[in-house]
């Protein structure tokens, strides 16, 4: 297996893409229930947690950035060969894998669970994810600039449902937000740890970042991606705050759903109805990438074609999705993946730093030696 | 048998058959050209020499005939009598010789009139073709309301003239290539040489010259060999019957190709929204384009998704319709014994049943059945049951945006996404309808026109190409040609002489 990969032009994307590419990861199903998690940890600071998170994963991102300039041209499958031998590099990249197709379902199911309440109580899970994963399968059987397409076109189509959010905007109540600064220090870690189920998703940068065609012009896009999911958060979450009350927001599951719920225009009410169905193309972005990385990691670890894969991994998930039937098995899959993911996503890259750092002293003076 | 003769003329026919005799060869002419009823075979002598001449009668114009025969009789006997001296001597441009039979015969077919001195190693020809086309007319089926009214014709020599005088340039290049094993036909692609990009020049040279077939039908066929996906619903390379709109596009760097024998033409690289492009933007003032433009553009969107809306509104969701609206739905629904989506699929077959036969029957035919369609078959549908007031007014608002789009083609296309939208708001409400679009938006990210993304302008994002694609800006803010397409030169005109102000007083 090569360290590093070589991508043909055609195939590269632009810098630029990036903001897309991780704002549109990072926004899925997470933003609609996590004010709620958010509150209960640290009340009425709770931006203020979520900006430590936003500080916490800046700093991951800077790592990764340094462990990926590390490389020519490398991404995680190619680094943990590099760094731990063939058979543990592959086994940490299998479980990488089995991460992203672990977070795929719990998108997957949290979405089905959310379009079962809210509009077609009787709809089995297997006919909506049928019809989603058409739509998933006929994007990455497109190839990566397909997939980055559909998450840009998708980001940029469904912002506009922000402008849903004038109305609670109007209806907020000020008082909610005193007093300020009264959570605890611990209070606002918790807070902030309860964002990663959220603001996970950027790990793809770690996949993804070979197909960069200027790599130099990378940092800004990524850095401006998690701002604007920060901000976005951070929006809904005082939106949130400010609309219902403390005691109402802890009982309140999705609670962006519920936001939107008052909008109302003379020829349009309901508008909860239509965001419900248009968070499809809010969560359509983040199946895409995360079955093109899959099938991506399995081709570049064992050399199965991509389609294959796909194939494979469709007939599982139509398969798994059957065995979710109730409320609280999709709350311990996604609690799971939420550990877990804290673990993946924001740990591992720091635990990996000190090893390539070792590993590139270790190699530059066994190249100094015979010279 | 059959077979076997066929293939010992073809066998024969390569072969070199002259010197012969004037007999000889009217007898072997007979035997194996297959449109000898119609050949004029005439001897002459002069200069104590048999002549032969022969051509086919309706190929050839009579009144060219003349001129060239009467020099020929009154050939000055002092001078040798031979096929290289009436070459020279006769004063007719672009003779030609041959020698082989199949030459013969498919020269004469296209036209040529052939002389042959007895006893001499080659035959003369010369083209005096009558090529019966229509003069240029109105464009019938893109109209204007600016600017030119003429449209092409079946004659690729009248329509390459028109576009001459449309680019008066010498960079502009015709180049020519036959397409057809069986009944060739002429093809040229147009571009300009300073400006087209050499890589989409080279591919469809290559779509060209590698197509296989027997005989094209046209332009719009023609169009359909060389796409990057036959299976696909869209048109992937834009089709038009204007010049200029044809010249307009070829200056800004895209190819045309044009077909013997078709009125129209098609020009490629295209993209989703040049079907939507009209050159009549160009006409009116940039504010007016704009809005014409960002008009056409909701229209499309309109017409796909009103009917679908209604149908799963009316099916599923209809806490999203406020309540003083769903009242009157529901007043005009009450008489209604069907689900919205059959209501819905029985109005909109009537419609196309009314636009398919307005197309067919011949124009005066055609309006009565237009009025006789909208007013009497709409009201009486109401009065019998059949369908609601409201979605008389939805389908009705759908048609009429569906007859906005320039591109007869594309509007074709729009016609047709209805249906399997409406079927999936029918099945599931407004998932459905999301689930359509999404679908379609993916699609159309796969598609490649020439090579290139479908939907340029927007992905891959170049925001300096939106004043030439979405809306229009004055022109001194449009010294580029759009860098989608990647053009040779990108410049049109110096942008700071275009902008220079005169102070006040000057």
């Amino acid at each position: 297996m090569d360290i590093n990969v070589k991508v043909k032009p055609n195939l590269q994307i632009r810098a630029f893409y990036l903001f897309f590419i991780i704002a549109g990861i990072q926004l899925g199903v997470g933003i609609i229930g996590a004010p709620k998690f958010i509150f209960v940890e640290a009340e009425r600071d709770s931006w203020l947690a979520i900006l430590i998170g936003f500080l916490f994963m800046c700093v991951v991102v800077g790592v990764m950035f340094f462990i990926l300039n590390q490389y020519e041209n490398a991404d995680y499958f190619g680094i943990h060969v590099d760094l731990f031998g063939k058979w543990i590099g592959k086994f940490l990249g299998t479980l990488l894998i089995i991460y992203l197709g672990a977070s795929f379902l719990s998108i997957l199911m949290t979405y089905i669970q959310v379009i079962q309440i809210f509009l077609y109580h009787a709809l089995p899970n297997w006919i909506i994810t049928s019809l989603i994963m058409i739509l998933v399968l006929y994007t990455v059987f497109g190839g990566i600039r397909v997939v980055v397409g559909v998450t840009f076109i998708f980001f940029i189509i469904t912002l506009s449902l922000l402008t849903v959010l004038y109305d609670p905007l109007l209806r907020i109540n000020m008082y909610n937000y005193l007093p300020m600064f009264q959570a605890s220090f611990p209070e606002l870690l918790r807070g902030a740890k309860a964002t990663a189920y959220t603001f996970a998703g950027f790990e793809i940068l770690m996949i993804i970042y070979p197909f960069v065609s200027n790599k130099r012009n990378a940092k800004l896009p990524v850095y401006l991606g998690l701002t604007f999911t920060t901000f976005l958060f951070i929006l809904i979450t005082m939106l949130s705050i400010g609309y219902f009350s403390a005691k109402g927001l802890k009982n309140i599951d999705w609670a962006l759903l519920i936001l939107v719920k008052s909008a109302s225009f003379t020829f349009l009410e309901r508008l909860d109805y239509i965001v419900v169905i248009v968070w499809l193309m809010v969560i359509i972005p983040n199946l895409v990438l995360l079955m093109w990385a899959m099938a991506y990691g399995m081709k570049r670890l064992y050399k199965i074609q991509q389609r294959k894969t796909h194939y494979l991994f469709t007939g599982i998930i139509l398969i798994a999705v059957n065995y979710f039937q109730y409320g609280h098995q999709i709350t311990k899959l996604t609690d799971f993946i939420a550990k877990t993911g804290f673990w993946i996503v924001y740990i591992y890259p720091l635990l990996l730093l000190p090893i390539v750092l070792v590993r590139k002293k270790l190699k530059s003076s066994g190249r100094s030696k015979p010279s | 048998m059959w077979n076997r003769r066929k293939r010992s003329q073809s066998d024969q026919s390569d072969e070199v058959i002259f010197p012969l005799k004037i007999d000889e060869l009217k007898n072997l002419l007979v035997e194996t050209f297959v449109n000898s009823s119609s050949l004029n075979f005439t001897k002459y002598k002069i200069n104590n020499k048999n002549v032969a001449v022969f051509f086919i009668d309706y190929q050839v114009e009579g009144a060219k005939l003349g001129p060239f025969l009467e020099p020929l009789l009154e050939f000055d006997s002092d001078k040798e009598f031979t096929y290289q001296t009436l070459l020279n001597g006769l004063p007719l441009s672009t003779g030609s010789t041959s020698n082989t039979l199949k030459d013969i015969q498919k020269k004469l077919i296209s036209g040529e009139a052939f002389i042959y001195i007895e006893k001499e190693k080659q035959a003369i020809s010369y083209p005096l073709t009558i090529k019966e086309t229509r003069s240029p007319g109105k464009a019938e089926t893109e109209s204007l309301v600016l600017g030119p009214k003429i449209a092409f014709t079946e004659s690729i020599l009248k329509n390459m003239n028109i576009i001459r005088w449309q680019i008066n340039s010498t960079d502009l290049v015709f180049e020519e290539f036959t397409v057809g094993k069986q009944a060739p036909r002429e093809v040229r692609i147009a571009y300009m040489k300073s400006v087209a990009n050499e890589d989409d020049v080279n591919t469809i040279r290559q779509r060209i010259k590698e197509l296989d077939v027997d005989q094209i039908e046209g332009t719009i066929v023609l169009k359909q060999y060389l796409e990057d996906s036959q299976t696909n619903l869209f048109p992937q390379f834009d089709e038009t019957e204007l010049p200029d709109r044809f010249a307009y596009n070829v200056t800004r760097g895209k190819i045309g190709v044009l077909v013997d024998g078709s009125p129209t033409s098609f020009i490629a690289p295209a993209t989703l929204f040049s079907f939507l492009e009209s050159t009549e933007d160009l006409y009116m003032r940039w504010q007016a384009g704009s809005f014409l433009r960002i008009l056409r553009f909701l229209a499309m969107f309109f017409s796909i998704l009103v009917t679908p809306t209604y149908v799963a509104a009316a099916t599923y969701q209809y806490a999203i319709i406020p309540s003083q609206l769903l009242v009157s739905i529901g007043q005009s629904r009450a008489a209604v014994p069907f689900p919205p989506i059959f209501e819905a699929l029985l109005l909109e077959f009537l419609l196309e049943l009314l636009r398919e036969a307005g197309a067919r029957l011949p124009t005066k035919v055609g309006q009565t059945m237009g009025i006789v369609g909208g007013i009497v078959i709409g009201q009486a549908a109401v009065e019998a049951g059949l369908t609601s007031n409201i979605l008389i007014i939805v389908v009705a608002m759908s048609a009429l945006s569906s007859f906005t789009t320039p591109s007869y083609l594309f509007g074709t296309t729009i016609r047709l996404i209805r249906f399997p939208l409406i079927i999936l708001a029918g099945f599931l409400g407004l998932a459905g309808i999301v689930f359509g679009v999404s679908f379609l938006l993916i699609h159309l990210l796969r598609l490649t026109s020439l090579g290139r993304p479908y939907l340029v302008p927007i992905y891959p994002l170049r925001l300096a190409d939106f004043n030439k694609v979405f809306f229009r800006t004055p022109f001194s803010y449009e010294s580029k040609r759009a860098k989608s397409y990647r053009p040779k030169d990108l410049i049109r005109f110096n942008k700071k002489d275009a902008k220079q102000k005169r102070d006040i007083d000057e």
